[in-house]
């Protein structure tokens, strides 16, 4: 037999593009393959630096957060010290006053931390809530 | 006195032979000639010339002298042949001398192996078309993978007969790759494409050269178990030069081991083409097929990088496809003299050489496709 009934007969079309396929994507996996060992072996050279660079990035954002109050605890003034800072702009308001009054005029005095600053004064007792939401200023002892 | 003296007479060579044994003596010769004076693949065709020779002196048969005797000597160094050792040997040989840095370096040249391989699938459909049983067409495709070794491989496991035509058949066309290639490749490139520069290539890692034949063995036997014994060979030889440490055994293998398996597979090749065996219609068949697997094999090569050169911003040179036959390096040879004749600074052989080792490792796949077809 000659001709395409025997190339149909035998298979023939399917064997050559099932073959062909084959090889080819055989061939394309492959050079997709090598064109990636010398990235792969370069990352692998970096790894440390990678690391270094993943450690300071993704740990430290959330140490920022769980740290924070620590952070204010160290480097905030001593609770004499905020009192001298906060009694010019207490004096600036008007009794009873609002905590967010206290906070707007602290933070335009750029007084660090204003909201801690606050909180530890209110810790203090120095802050004394008068129940309907405001707040007056209680003078410490000695002043 | 004179009976004995007849008797012996009409035993020798001048009395047994007919014209068929003169007419494949004269192609012996010829394949000497081209060996030797053209020096056209000199360390394939030498042994396979002086095996047609050998193969073609008539002798009396029944005394196990030729080498489809059982009980010949011959017939024992024709085994490696049969089995697919020589081939394999070859292979592990191939892969020790091989650097595949510059495929390494440009991996997209890859592609342009692949579709050289293009020309065995077109061959099949050929050989099947003029009447071939599925087995001899599969044989005759692989042809046009323009690899020696791997021809012989697939047909000594699919149409053992046909070693013989189908091993001279591809190793003619491999020493006529000077012949057989500048006219197609200029045929199919303008003079502006033959004068494209490649950009020089990336200096390549030691560890890359290392990954790569582990990675090849892996990824290719994986998709064609079948060419276990090529590929597995081949990687292994290359690895075996890659890793610095047996450098004892990866000289071997690119030099003692390669030499002894070439003598062995040229010469009894060469003497299986005894006239008897190897003068039919087919053999004539066959060789106009290898013509027209090894023609399309170079062109699908040129018109896939031409094809190619639609998508890429930075081009390549069209040439560099008709090396992605497995001609190592014949072909990549070819494609750098036709680059250089364009213009005398343009350097392609290294880039030749990639495409050149990407179609040894695709002519390997299609032969394990190929065989795995008919299991």
């Amino acid at each position: 037999m000659f001709g395409i009934e025997h190339i149909t007969n035998n298979n023939g079309w399917a064997m050559a593009a099932v073959g062909a396929t084959i090889v080819f994507s055989g061939l394309v996996v492959l050079s997709f393959v090598i064109s990636q060992i010398h990235k792969i072996l370069n990352f692998w050279d970096e790894r440390e630096k990678f690391i270094e660079r993943f450690k300071k990035k993704a740990p430290a954002a959330v140490e920022e957060k769980a740290d924070a109050p620590v952070y204010s605890e160290r480097h905030l003034p001593a609770v004499d010290e905020l009192v001298s800072i906060y009694q010019p702009l207490v004096d600036q308001l008007e009794e009873p006053f609002k905590l967010s009054q206290l906070f707007e005029i602290a933070n335009k005095n750029d007084v660090p931390h204003p909201h801690l600053s606050i909180q530890r004064l209110q810790e203090a007792d120095l802050l004394v809530a008068q129940g309907d939401g405001t707040f007056s200023w209680k003078k410490p002892k000695g002043n | 006195m004179f009976d004995l003296l007849f008797q012996f007479l009409t035993n020798t060579g001048y009395y047994l032979a007919d014209y068929r044994h003169y007419i494949m003596i004269v192609v012996g010769s010829i394949f000497l000639y081209l060996g030797t004076a053209k020096k056209y693949e000199p360390l394939l065709l030498v042994p396979i010339g002086f095996g047609i020779l050998v193969g073609n002196i008539p002798f009396f048969k029944g005394f196990g002298i030729g080498i489809y005797e059982s009980n010949s000597v011959l017939h024992y160094l024709y085994f490696g042949v049969r089995t697919g050792v020589y081939p394999s040997i070859v292979f592990l040989g191939l892969g020790a001398m091989t650097d595949f840095s510059s495929l390494l370096a440009q991996p997209k040249l890859m592609l342009l192996g692949a579709a050289a391989q293009m020309g065995i699938y077109f061959t099949l459909l050929g050989a099947l078309f003029f009447g071939f049983a599925p087995k001899e067409a599969a044989s005759i495709a692989i042809i046009g993978g323009a690899d020696g070794p791997t021809s012989i491989f697939l047909t000594a496991k699919l149409a053992p007969h046909l070693i013989g035509p189908i091993a001279i058949a591809a190793y003619s066309y491999m020493a006529l790759i000077p012949v057989i290639q500048p006219p197609i490749m200029r045929l199919l490139t303008t003079r502006k494409e033959r004068l494209i520069k490649m950009p020089p290539s990336r200096k390549v890692s030691k560890r890359e050269l290392l990954i790569f034949p582990v990675a090849g063995v892996l990824l290719c036997c994986f998709l064609a178990p079948t060419a276990l014994p090529l590929l597995g060979m081949l990687f292994l030889g290359n690895f075996l030069k890659e890793c610095g440490v047996v450098n004892r055994l990866a000289n071997t293998a690119q030099s003692a081991i390669i030499d002894t398996a070439t003598i062995f597979l040229g010469f009894t090749v060469g003497c299986s083409t005894q006239a008897d065996v190897f003068l039919t219609p087919k053999s004539l068949g066959i060789f106009f097929l290898g013509a027209v697997a090894f023609s399309i094999a170079t062109a699908s090569g040129v018109i896939f990088a031409k094809i190619m050169n639609l998508f890429l911003k930075e081009k390549i040179n069209p040439l560099l496809g008709a090396a992605g036959v497995s001609a190592v390096p014949g072909s990549a040879r070819e494609v750098h003299l036709m680059g250089l004749k364009e213009d005398p600074t343009n350097f392609l052989l290294m880039h030749g050489m990639a495409c050149n080792s990407s179609g040894v490792i695709g002519s390997a796949i299609c032969a394990g496709i190929l065989w795995s077809f008919f299991i």
